[in-house]
């Protein structure tokens, strides 16, 4: 390409030091990168907006559509585009900062500010044999702030529609940090019903029981939904409802659920009209009827009552050098947010105020630090540390397919995105 | 952002005084003597115009959206503050700007689709590759700074309908004179409520209750669609701007819709000043506008990208 006025400003290698390899997706990759060093002038220096100093970055490269011998501008995916424009406005402690965007030779880098952890991990980390909880001090923490991020992009008019373990970021300072606002939009005044969009959206675990059900005009209680199952795989160490995602057939029709819906109705038993007006409005409504006939246990649920009992039994709450248990305002709060009808599930701003964040007896909210008072030391975020070139040029060949910390087994994460 | 404008990106880098708007621009001019001394423009306004046209005949074939459309003016304007638009294909940046914000509003257009449809209403394109549109993209996005979600009147114009019990001519002409507000730089300026109260003003003033429709209002076929709203008419004609203008000395008696027009900016903290500057601005557009020659602006873009380098050669 000749010189033309479109030369980038910046370039990726002339300020960042890639240290590693983090994750690939269908997106692209994620690399672990630092201020470079130079002899020749020093480095620069990216101040968070708090004040502090960022140490390292999280540089997020999104690969062009196609991958060819050359690499071709085929526009840039909505995904992408939505995921640059929101990250650019949007500022929060509990939102993943953005340092810059730059887009050079046919390559879009995303550069964010490193997280240490992500709750993914951390729930594998207590996994592991021995089994331990996740702390209830440490457990307010992260919901307090994830909430709170949550509410702040309500506010802003902003669902994010895949909210899940891997997509909340932990810092080493322990302050959580919604991720990945790559399915995330506005919904103010749309100029097409949300629907219409994007026909998928959330990871199937996390997916809010009106989506399920077909609805075409969702609100931001789909991400409230998708807390609730954060909160209850915090507490038991493993996804509430752990469905299996039909596929869609060759004609494009987007399937009914049943499997999923089958594993909320284990638990919560399958919606009724009694509990949700509008139930019989869903587009699956008829769908709905024939979930027992292939899963018969919907019909004796265990009862969040019940699940919440075991879970704290079983992860052996007690048990821990002394440490107490979450209250059972722990179970109220979760029975709200996992409530069928989305016009009665706790608003973020609701949740906030929720007497499981005030319940601890000292009257002061829940810590910014979800580390403080703990001894526990998480492991760092893998890094590969080989062949960690970030040339702009084309990709291997061969996709590097297996996640570093993919120990455990996740669902599919293919979402379909418009575009 | 979308909920307070105030913290949004548009207020706190892409608004602008005048003094600021003139000396970005003469820095332009600065960089390249040369190429202005041999391409003279015409008026801003005008060519603001020709470009408002030429993105509603595109938007007309894609049947695209109001918002879509005048999002992509706020970032031609904005463009055109960096790169000096001598130096480009404009109709490949209408393109590329019609496609991002078709994507930013939500209502994505396939490149190929859209390269077809800029290609058929602009044999000056001159370009056959979609790969040309992504890399105008790229260019579009780094000169953008990746501020691409916009603050619209429309909203506010929607929401202000009701305090003012606007009648549906009413709201329509105000409708009306917003798309007409993205030929000049009060979307460089003001905030959008600013300019939605602009656009009431102006069409209460112009169009009491209880007369008959149209003082001189030329278009008023105001639509949520692009594709049917007329093309080259200005929502008023500058006598009837003028008018308007009068009308600020007058106005507890220019009837009651007025008079709680200006009761309720009197209470509000609406900057008075920002309004009076802006209905002048409105008021001096569409005198321009009268004078406006499509064949003239035509002929310049077609005289510099003939000889000019830059984008899209």
């Amino acid at each position: 390409m000749n010189a033309t006025p479109y030369t980038p400003q910046r370039h990726i290698n002339d300020h960042y030091d890639i240290v590693g390899f983090i994750s690939s997706g269908t997106y692209g990759r994620v690399y672990k990168a630092v201020s470079k060093r130079s002899s020749t002038r020093p480095p620069d220096v990216f101040k968070h907006p708090s004040g502090r100093i960022i140490e390292a970055f999280a540089i997020k490269k999104f690969k062009p559509d196609k991958e060819g011998a050359e690499l071709q501008y085929t526009g840039i995916s909505q995904s992408a585009i939505r995921e640059m424009a929101l990250c650019t406005e949007l500022s929060n402690p509990s939102l993943i900062h953005l340092v810059e965007i730059i887009l050079e030779s046919k390559c879009i880098f995303m550069v964010f500010e490193y997280a240490e952890h992500d709750l993914l991990q951390i729930i594998h980390h207590h996994s592991l044999l021995p089994r331990t909880p996740i702390p209830a001090s440490m457990l307010r923490s992260c919901m307090y702030q994830l909430l709170s991020g949550l509410l702040y992009l309500h506010q802003n008019w902003v669902i994010h529609r895949d909210l899940k373990p891997a997509n909340i970021m932990v810092t080493s300072r322990g302050e959580i940090k919604i991720g990945d606002l790559g399915l995330a939009r506005l919904f103010y005044k749309p100029l097409h019903a949300l629907f219409s969009g994007d026909k998928v959206v959330v990871t199937i675990w996390y997916r809010a029981p009106e989506l399920l059900l077909g609805s075409r005009h969702y609100t931001p209680a789909i991400d409230l939904w998708a807390v609730g199952c954060i909160f209850a795989e915090l507490l038991s160490l493993r996804p509430i409802f752990k469905g299996e995602e039909a596929k869609q057939d060759s004609k494009k029709a987007v399937p009914f659920q049943r499997n999923q819906m089958g594993k909320i109705g284990e638990v919560l038993g399958l919606p009724k009209k009694q509990d949700w007006p509008l139930l019989q409005a869903m587009p699956e409504y008829p769908n709905l009827q024939t979930v027992n006939m292939h899963n018969p246990a919907v019909n004796r649920p265990v009862g969040l009552d019940k699940w919440y009992r075991n879970t704290v039994t079983n992860n052996n709450y007690s048990g821990q050098n002394g440490a107490p248990p979450p209250d059972d305002s722990a179970l109220d709060l979760l029975k709200r947010l996992l409530e069928y009808d989305p016009l009665k599930r706790l608003t973020a701003e609701q949740a906030l105020g929720h007497p499981y964040f005030i319940g601890d007896g000292t009257g002061k909210p829940p810590s910014g630090n979800c580390f403080e008072g703990l001894e526990t030391k998480y492991p760092a975020r893998k890094v590969s540390t080989e062949a960690h070139e970030i040339s702009t040029g084309s990709l291997p060949g061969t996709k590097r397919s297996v996640l570093p910390d993919d120990g455990l087994l996740r669902p599919p994460q293919k979402k379909l995105r418009d575009g | 952002m979308a909920a307070n404008y105030w913290d949004s990106s548009q207020a706190k880098y892409w608004t602008f005084t005048k003094p600021e708007l003139a000396s970005l621009r003469t820095g332009l001019a600065q960089q390249h003597p040369n190429l202005h001394n041999k391409y003279p423009l015409p008026d801003q306004r005008h060519l603001s115009i020709y470009v408002q046209n030429q993105l509603t005949k595109l938007a007309r074939r894609l049947n695209l959206r109001q918002q879509a459309l005048a999002t992509a003016q706020v970032y031609i304007k904005r463009f055109y503050l960096s790169v000096d638009i001598r130096k480009t294909n404009p109709y490949l940046i209408m393109a590329t700007a019609a496609y991002l914000a078709c994507k930013m509003e939500e209502t994505p257009q396939h490149i190929r689709l859209m390269l077809g449809e800029a290609a058929r209403q602009w044999p000056e394109l001159g370009v056959t590759e979609t790969s040309k549109i992504g890399e105008c993209e790229f260019a579009l996005i780094s000169t953008l700074q990746s501020r691409l979600i916009l603050h619209h009147p429309y909203r506010a114009l929607g929401e202000l309908q009701g305090v003012f019990g606007l009648s549906t001519e009413e709201a329509a002409l105000a409708y009306s004179v917003i798309n007409d507000c993205y030929n000049t730089d009060l979307p460089l300026m003001y905030p959008p409520h600013v300019l939605a109260i602009t656009a009431i003003f102006l069409a209460v003033v112009l169009r009491p209750a209880g007369q008959p429709a149209g003082l001189q209002a030329h278009s008023a076929s105001a639509s949520a669609s692009a594709s049917s709203s007329s093309t080259s008419t200005p929502a008023l004609s500058g006598n009837a701007a003028q008018t308007a203008l009068a009308g600020f000395a007058g106005l507890k008696q220019a009837g009651p819709k007025l008079g709680k027009l200006v009761d309720w900016l009197a209470e509000s903290k609406v900057d008075m000043e920002a309004i009076v500057d802006a209905t002048q601005e409105m008021v001096s557009l569409y005198e321009v506008w009268e004078s406006y020659s499509e064949r003239a602006c035509k002929e310049v873009i077609t005289r510099f990208m003939r000889e000019g380098g830059g984008i899209g050669k």
